[in-house]
């Protein structure tokens, strides 16, 4: 992996930072286990993110994201809509998710650049593409019908994968770039997965960062990974489920150079840590935002 | 190889016997790029996050279950039905319609019938838990109708309400589960139960034959003196009035308000 070099300047004529909370650009994931902890001792971050299939119907759950709504800013990060399948996406579930977006106005929406559903089946995991023109026309296909169904832009976040497919006509950067050309979308750059795809299939991480159309990052993710032996090798494995490593960290810092103050979430969805551990990290990637971005972050009112 | 052949061939592998993991066929593995790891410890991993985490999620639908047949026998029969019968949408909340009917037909659970009536309960529970919200009929909406005109009113049941009824001790066996004291309760009771939501927490409220045979008919639709004769016909001693004072105290049944057809 070669040392960061990036001198690009910040995108200060990002469009889509114009909703950035405006004091703090860092989020957690709000997570069950945070509900009472969160409304009882509101936690110094700046947004919150949750998977909005967690949302859909009623109750409890509900009913706390709405409390907490009224305190923080919200992004809805979906897990669901298989933007990567050659079947278009579910009406039910757009349906679902519109309503959710309509109750809490989040100020950014997003999916990922994987599959999920196939036939009858969703399984319910961030499945793998090839990355050729085929696979842009479908993904492209779906984000185009996700947007028009919600009347607003979404990002669409870079995978970890296990596989890599050998008919690939694009780097994966190359793909997400083509993807946001194409429809207009954002994109979602979670610094963990590129670090995780660099091990898993060998490449330069910090190439894939300045390969990236800058102006189009919307937002950042950071998360634990964990390196899981495997037939004699080690597959690295995108767990969220411990404080985020200090390589991706080193490339974080990398990408605030190149993208600016991009709000940045961090997202832990196994193994739950204290609220003062999540906060502790969230701390550490706003120290990184301030003291490595000028100038990038702009507010629509200023 | 097509995208849609891609797709359609890992979905397959994904929820094959983990041996075919191993041997994937030669068309299939040749999409896939080299490395030093081999493509079955690299499939493996979707697999464990596919199945393992379909099959953990569900699992925590059935506490109840969980402690009539153990850990181990539980999670077993989960993963099976999971592989035969995966989710169909991006949202797990609603999953696994088809449960009970799999514990029924399940050969290891043979010697307990009463297993897919409590796991129909424990559905119930877990869909009353993600039901839409809504609001409870306010009585005096009730009071202010003519005799004539609430004889032909459809009173709607809470959107979560589901009913049940079983020739096991559903009620008692929950009840045990929840508090395993002393002797397991007699397996053989006609049990009738409404599962639902009045705002937050989940209830499970015991019927009488007679409430839940009124309560079946007014969440089939029928209009409130239609199916308060049919409960008179089969059960003589039903007291209407103590049913309505009860049940409005409950909350059990919508607000007019929120279906258009009987606003």
């Amino acid at each position: 992996m070669t040392a960061p070099s990036s001198t690009d300047p910040p995108s200060s004529s990002n469009p889509y930072l114009s909703d950035v909370p405006r004091d703090d650009p860092v989020g957690i994931g709000l997570r069950y286990p945070y509900y009472q902890e969160i409304l009882e001792r509101p936690p110094v971050v700046g947004w919150m993110e949750v998977h909005p299939e967690n949302y859909f119907g009623g109750g409890i759950h509900r009913h706390f994201l709405t409390k907490i709504r009224e305190q923080y800013p919200l992004s809805l990060h979906a897990v669901g809509l298989s933007l990567g399948s050659t079947a278009p996406v579910s009406d039910d579930h757009l349906k679902k998710f519109k309503e959710l977006i309509d109750l809490t106005q989040p100020f950014i929406v997003s999916d990922h650049a994987s599959w999920s559903a196939s036939g009858n089946a969703h399984l319910n995991d961030l499945l793998p593409l090839p990355y050729t023109s085929e696979t842009l026309d479908a993904l492209c296909r779906n984000i185009e019908r996700t947007q028009d169904f919600f009347g607003r832009q979404i990002l669409v976040e870079n995978p970890s994968t296990y596989v890599a497919f050998k008919n690939n006509t694009m780097t994966e950067y190359e793909f997400m770039n083509e993807a946001a050309r194409r429809t207009g979308c954002g994109l979602l750059l979670d610094i963990n997965n590129i670090y995780v795809q660099s091990r898993n299939h060998g490449f330069d991480a910090y190439e894939y960062i300045d390969g990236i159309d800058a102006a189009r990052v919307g937002e950042l993710h950071l998360a634990g990974h964990t390196e899981r032996p495997a037939g004699g090798g080690v597959i690295v494995v995108d767990t969220h489920n411990r404080p985020v490593r200090d390589t991706v960290w080193d490339i974080y810092v990398h990408a605030v150079k190149r993208f600016g103050r991009v709000p940045t979430l961090i997202e832990w969805d196994q193994d739950f840590p204290s609220m003062e551990t999540l906060v502790g990290e969230a701390a550490k990637a706003r120290m990184i935002l301030f003291e490595h971005s000028s100038g990038g972050f702009k507010h629509a009112a200023e | 190889m097509r995208l849609n052949d891609i797709q359609e061939k890992f979905r397959d592998l994904m929820l094959d016997d983990p041996a075919a993991l191993e041997s994937v066929p030669d068309d299939f593995a040749a999409v896939f790029a080299e490395g030093d790891i081999a493509l079955a410890e690299r499939l493996k991993v979707y697999r464990s996050n596919i199945v393992g985490g379909i099959s953990d999620n569900f699992f925590k639908t059935f506490p109840l279950l969980e402690k009539l047949v153990g850990e181990d026998f539980l999670k077993q029969m989960i993963r099976a039905f999971v592989l035969a019968h995966p989710p169909s949408a991006g949202c797990l909340n609603a999953y696994g319609e088809g449960f009970p009917d799999f514990v029924r037909a399940y050969e290891p659970a043979q010697g307990l019938p009463y297993l897919p009536d409590m796991a129909a309960l424990e559905l119930a529970i877990n869909r009353a838990y993600y039901a839409p919200d809504d609001a409870a009929l306010n009585p005096q909406d009730l009071a202010a109708l003519s005799e004539t005109t609430l004889g032909e009113r459809i009173l709607r049941l809470r959107t979560s309400a589901v009913l049940i009824s079983s020739p096991f001790a559903l009620d008692a066996l929950r009840k045990f589960c929840l508090e395993p004291e002393g002797l397991p309760p007699p397996i053989q009771k006609p049990t009738f139960l409404m599962v639902y939501r009045p705002l937050l927490a989940v209830e499970t409220l015991a019927l009488a034959e007679d409430e839940y045979s009124f309560l079946l008919d007014l969440s089939d639709g029928a209009p409130l003196a239609e199916a308060a004769g049919r409960v008179f016909d089969n059960f003589a001693r039903f007291d209407l009035q103590n049913f309505m004072q009860k049940h409005l105290a409950l909350e059990t049944f919508r607000a007019f308000s929120v279906f258009a057809e009987n606003a």
